[in-house]
This record gives structure tokens, C-alpha cells and sequence, in this order.
């Protein structure tokens, strides 16, 4: 208790042997290395292959979405793991990488380590996915894709409809596009058939 | 030959192999993969077993197609093609492909709704 009291006290007693500009500029270089770190670390674990490093994505999710229009398409442009599941802000990110703490814990004592086990709780794991999804608007949907963005002339009419229906009752995207990128589960059920 | 002619060619055979093949006794018929096939291939975006969506219930298709020889082929090319549907507006467009390019899988999803009993209200 007294090593932090003198620590502490340390800490807060005015140098008397670096400058003002000398401090603030070791803090500024300091700060930038923290940030700098941070983010690095942040786009390092959002990488496709960090994502799919664990074989319980690499066997499953991982199969399942390159067959989807979000693997590959006509345009080239791919949509991976962390463009959908992380979101981009810091705040948010912060947050959502925390969460992911609970995904290394699921890891470490093999909640989901086999096809079998993944798919007895496919429903469970797809549900939070959407209900997070939900709760933010589908806000990862909306990094790429918005109802202002829409040519909806170049739509099938029925596409069009739905979007003008969805915009209508407030509906987001997740409340229809479900399991586009990975097989639904099987005990599945459209909202409309509940 | 490119994947886009070796679909063709495999779906060619799917059709020409269901307008042959003598129609399946019902326990050939699995309906849990038909159902999952459906299931991921958003066909329950559209139609229900027994009630109309914006496509026609399925108990309503076996009903229309009961007791004709062609239906088997003629619902496969409905579902590999992308030929027009109708609406009920009245507008066409394509009707979504199912997400498989196993014919034995297209073919079960096929037979079990020719197999459902017919009628929406059955």
C-alpha cells in the first residue's frame, strides 16, 4: 500500500528535470505508438485469415459463405468476415472485439470444436448474430448497402416492392436477408410462416 | 467447357433423365433434404406447404399437377431455368434458381412436393 502511495505520489509531482515541450513531446510519440498499436492489433484479428486461423470457422461458416454472392461476384468485390460481424467505428469495434473474448472462451473449452456440436447450436449462434444485427439497424448491412444508394428502377419488381414495404413498416435488412451468407438453420422457420 | 455450359448440360440431362425415369414411389422420397434444399434456397421466402404467398402454395402445385406425366420435368425446368413466373399483378419475372447443382437433390425436392397431398386446404 505504501509502494503505490510513493508510486502515485511520484506520479503526480511536477518534473523538475524535463521540459513543458520535452514531456508533451515523448507523450505525443507515445500516443501515436498506443494509437498506432491499437489499430494494428484492431485490423490484424479482422483479417479473413484470422478469422478462419480456428477450425471451427474454417470447417463450417467459412465453407458455407464462399458459395455465396459475398465470396465472389461478377463485380469483384468481397465482403469478408469482419466487413459483416465487426463493425467499423473504434467505439463500437472496441466493444465488439471484447465480446469476441466470449468466441476464445467458446474456443478454449470446445463448446462448438465439431461439425455435430456446431450444428446443435447453428440456431442459437445465427439468433444473437441477427438480434445483434437488429438492434443496430443492421448497421454492417448499411456499410455497403442503403435504401438512398438504391437504383430501385434497375430492381425486379418484386425486390422493389419488398424494399418499398420494408421502408415503409420500418423493417432493416436482416429482417428479410437472412442466411445469405451461411446456410440457415434447420429449424428455421420464415417470419411470415411462425 | 465453361461452368455456365456445363450447368446447361447438366441440367439438359436433369430434365431429359426426369422426362425418362418412371415417377418415384412416395418412401423414395426424403422429405427432410427437400425441405432443407427449400429452406436454403429461399424458396419459403416465397411459397408455404399449405397456404398461398406470393407464390402458390405447395399442396396446390401437386393438386394442379396431379396425374400428369410431365410435371416432375416441367417443375425442375421451372426451378433450374430461370423462366418467367406470373404474379398476381400480372408482371413476369424470373423465377429464382434453387441453390443446388446436384440433380438427385433437385429431383427428391421436386418429388416431394408432387408427393404432398393435395389442395391448400387438404
Amino acid at each position: 500500500m505504501a509502494m503505490i502511495a510513493r508510486i502515485w505520489g511520484t506520479l503526480r509531482c511536477p518534473s523538475v528535470k524535463y521540459s513543458v515541450l520535452t514531456l508533451l513531446a515523448v507523450g505525443f510519440v507515445a500516443g501515436v505508438l498506443f494509437w498506432g498499436g491499437y489499430n494494428t492489433a484492431m485490423e490484424a484479428s479482422n483479417r479473413l485469415e484470422f478469422c478462419i486461423s480456428c477450425h471451427e470457422m474454417r470447417d463450417n461458416v467459412y465453407q458455407e459463405y464462399k458459395q455465396t454472392i459475398h465470396y465472389a461476384n461478377r463485380t469483384g468485390v468481397r465482403a469478408i468476415c469482419s466487413d459483416c460481424h465487426v463493425p467499423k467505428d473504434w467505439a463500437h469495434k472496441f466493444v465488439r472485439k471484447i465480446k469476441a473474448s466470449g468466441e476464445v472462451w467458446g474456443k478454449l473449452t470446445g463448446v462448438i470444436d465439431t461439425k455435430e456440436k456446431f450444428e446443435a447450436r447453428r440456431m442459437a449462434l445465427a439468433q444473437n448474430e441477427w438480434n445483434t444485427m437488429k438492434a443496430t439497424d443492421s448497421r454492417e448491412c448499411r456499410n455497403c448497402h442503403g435504401f438512398t444508394a438504391m437504383d430501385v428502377k434497375r430492381q425486379k419488381p418484386r425486390a422493389q416492392q419488398k424494399h418499398q414495404e420494408a421502408q415503409q413498416q420500418g423493417k432493416t435488412c436482416i429482417d428479410c436477408h437472412k442466411g445469405i451468407a451461411h446456410l440457415l438453420p434447420r429449424d428455421y422457420v420464415e417470419p411470415d410462416d411462425e | 467447357m465453361s461452368t455456365i455450359a456445363h450447368k446447361r448440360h447438366a441440367l439438359s440431362l436433369l430434365v431429359a433423365t426426369a422426362l425418362l425415369a418412371p415417377s418415384l414411389p412416395a418412401s423414395a422420397v426424403d422429405a427432410d433434404a427437400a425441405q432443407v434444399l427449400a429452406r436454403q434456397s429461399g424458396c419459403f421466402k416465397c411459397h408455404a406447404v399449405d397456404r398461398k404467398k406470393d407464390g402458390p402454395a405447395w399442396r396446390d402445385v401437386a393438386a394442379k399437377y396431379a396425374g400428369d406425366a410431365g410435371a416432375e420435368a416441367k417443375l425442375i425446368h421451372h426451378i433450374t431455368s430461370g423462366e418467367k413466373a406470373k404474379f398476381d399483378d400480372g408482371h413476369e419475372e424470373e423465377h429464382k434458381i434453387v441453390k443446388s447443382n446436384d440433380a438427385a437433390q433437385i429431383k427428391n425436392l421436386i418429388d416431394w412436393i408432387l408427393s404432398l397431398p393435395g389442395g391448400a386446404k387438404p
